[in-house]
């Protein structure tokens, strides 16, 4: 048949066209360290290791795309949910897990709005969003949803956001709500609002209203190479923190 | 069984599923028509721009309906002056459905239309039949495999909804958070397999039982149409 006389130099043209991956490191990491992780690895430092590639995505997709075998050397979480999921199926290489920066939770508003108040227990949220809705990544599985939530079930506020939130598939999208004003607020990262104009921050959720936003990050098993562990250990390096610092990321033995 | 929660999912996937046919047949009717009878400048242009929503990533639909649509938007701010808001309602949701599952109506009821044997059309003019009449007793009867056929890719398209959907009116429990929506959810959360097996399930039976319904009405109308031949 001719479908199968075909198919030998079909698969000779694939082998070409997709070249087995040269040597460098495949990293899967947060969306959210985007702006920060593609400085780091344009660092000469970087360079001098090993050619690196990163994947982004969410935390969630990324750590099932590992369970199912993804090909990944170096694994960068948003949240420690997923980088304990997979440590309990044995996917990491425990002893090169560190904490690779913190992040802050903050309300922002469209860069035109008035609104000013800080975030406490006699906040009045409905009154600042009046007709509208509140921003939020997904609250029941995205990172920034969650810790979200959290913090205002702590300060007593969750009933007045519980029927006036949206949320969005991620905290980007979240973002851009506030940003075309169609929200007068939205629950996002410091460190997505230092990169959006279109926002201001109208108040920051205290610390110890949610849980500690870290970015833990590590080899995966049998991943942990010389070479990887050169660049994670770079990555906890003076110049990799100044950068994540400049994205609106904390160090990790901030608090 | 399912939760309370999975159930209004379910049930707020089916109605704008179904809402967004009914909404969105009309208008694919009367463009199928004149797409397939019609000749007239711009026609390519047209149709190029009608199969947009088929090739760009739903997300991207999605942002554009929420510029064009959101309260802000050219078109929202409009129809906000009448008290017609999309964003963040159901509505929303039957809107982003319309526009994803419009071309596949469109594409399968021209096909329809395109293969109605022009000259029992003539030969109803002849007899005195008006446009309405002709329409409505000869050529939609004759192409009703075709509507069918299209009413079920689009029902199947609008049900699946997810990136248009959550783009635009986002997830809202009880209001925008479909069951492409709940399954999506349950799939970021560690430990959501359980659900997310159920709710597979559902999606599953509901996508079997359109196919089925849709044959069964093809078989019958098939039988009918053999009656009066």
């Amino acid at each position: 048949m001719l479908l199968f006389r075909l198919i030998g130099p079909l698969l000779l043209l694939l082998a070409a066209v997709v070249p087995a991956r040269a040597g460098g490191l495949l990293v899967f990491a947060a969306s959210s360290m985007k702006p920060a992780l593609d400085e780091i690895v344009a660092l000469p430092e970087t360079k001098a290791i090993a050619g690196i590639t990163i994947s982004y995505g969410a935390s969630s997709a990324l750590a099932r795309q590992i369970e199912a075998g993804a090909p990944a050397d170096v694994f960068i979480s948003a949240d420690l949910e997923w980088m304990d999921w997979l440590q309990q199926r044995d996917h990491i290489a425990a002893a090169t897990r560190f904490v690779l920066a913190r992040n802050e939770l903050v309300l922002v508003a469209p860069a035109a709005s008035k609104l000013e108040f800080t975030l406490d227990a006699k906040t009045d949220l409905r009154g600042a969003l009046g007709d509208s809705r509140l921003a939020l990544a997904e609250p029941g599985s995205v990172p920034a949803g969650k810790y979200a939530k959290a913090s205002f079930e702590k300060l007593g506020l969750w009933p007045q956001v519980e029927t006036r939130y949206v949320a969005t598939e991620n905290v980007r999208a979240a973002l851009a709500l506030a940003t075309r004003g169609e929200a007068p607020l939205a629950a996002v990262y410091r460190s997505d609002a230092v990169s959006e104009p279109g926002v201001r921050v109208v108040a920051a959720f205290p610390a110890s209203s949610h849980p500690p936003i870290s970015y833990p990050a590590a080899a995966l098993k049998d991943r942990d190479s010389a070479a990887t562990k050169q660049w994670l250990a770079l990555l906890q390096g003076p110049e990799a923190r100044t950068i994540l610092r400049r994205w609106g990321f904390r160090d990790a033995a901030s608090d | 069984m399912l939760s309370a929660a999975e159930s209004t999912a379910l049930a707020i996937s089916l109605k704008v599923a179904l809402l967004s046919i009914v909404v969105a047949l009309p208008f694919a009717l009367a463009l199928g028509l004149a797409l397939s009878r019609l000749r007239f400048p711009g026609k390519s242009v047209l149709e190029a721009l009608l199969n947009l929503p088929l090739v760009l990533p739903p997300v991207v639909t999605g942002y554009a309906l929420l510029l064009l649509f959101g309260r802000n938007g050219a078109i929202g701010a409009w129809l906000g002056t009448f008290g017609i808001q999309f964003a963040f309602h159901w509505s929303g949701a039957v809107v982003a459905a319309v526009i994803m599952s419009f071309p596949l109506l469109v594409i399968s009821i021209r096909a329809g239309f395109d293969g109605v044997d022009r000259r029992l059309e003539a030969a109803a003019e002849s007899l005195g039949a008006g446009p309405w009449r002709r329409f409505l007793s000869i050529t939609l009867p004759l192409s009703r495999r075709s509507v069918l056929a299209g009413c079920v890719l689009a029902f199947a398209r609008a049900f699946g909804e997810f990136g248009a959907t959550i783009s635009f009116v986002g997830s809202i429990p009880g209001e925008t958070r479909t069951l492409s929506i709940a399954i999506w959810e349950l799939l970021n959360q560690p430990g959501g397999e359980t659900g997310l097996g159920r709710l597979v399930w559902v999606a599953l039976l509901v996508g079997v039982a359109a196919s089925l319904f849709a044959a069964l009405l093809g078989r019958r109308s098939q039988a009918n149409g053999a009656a009066h031949d």
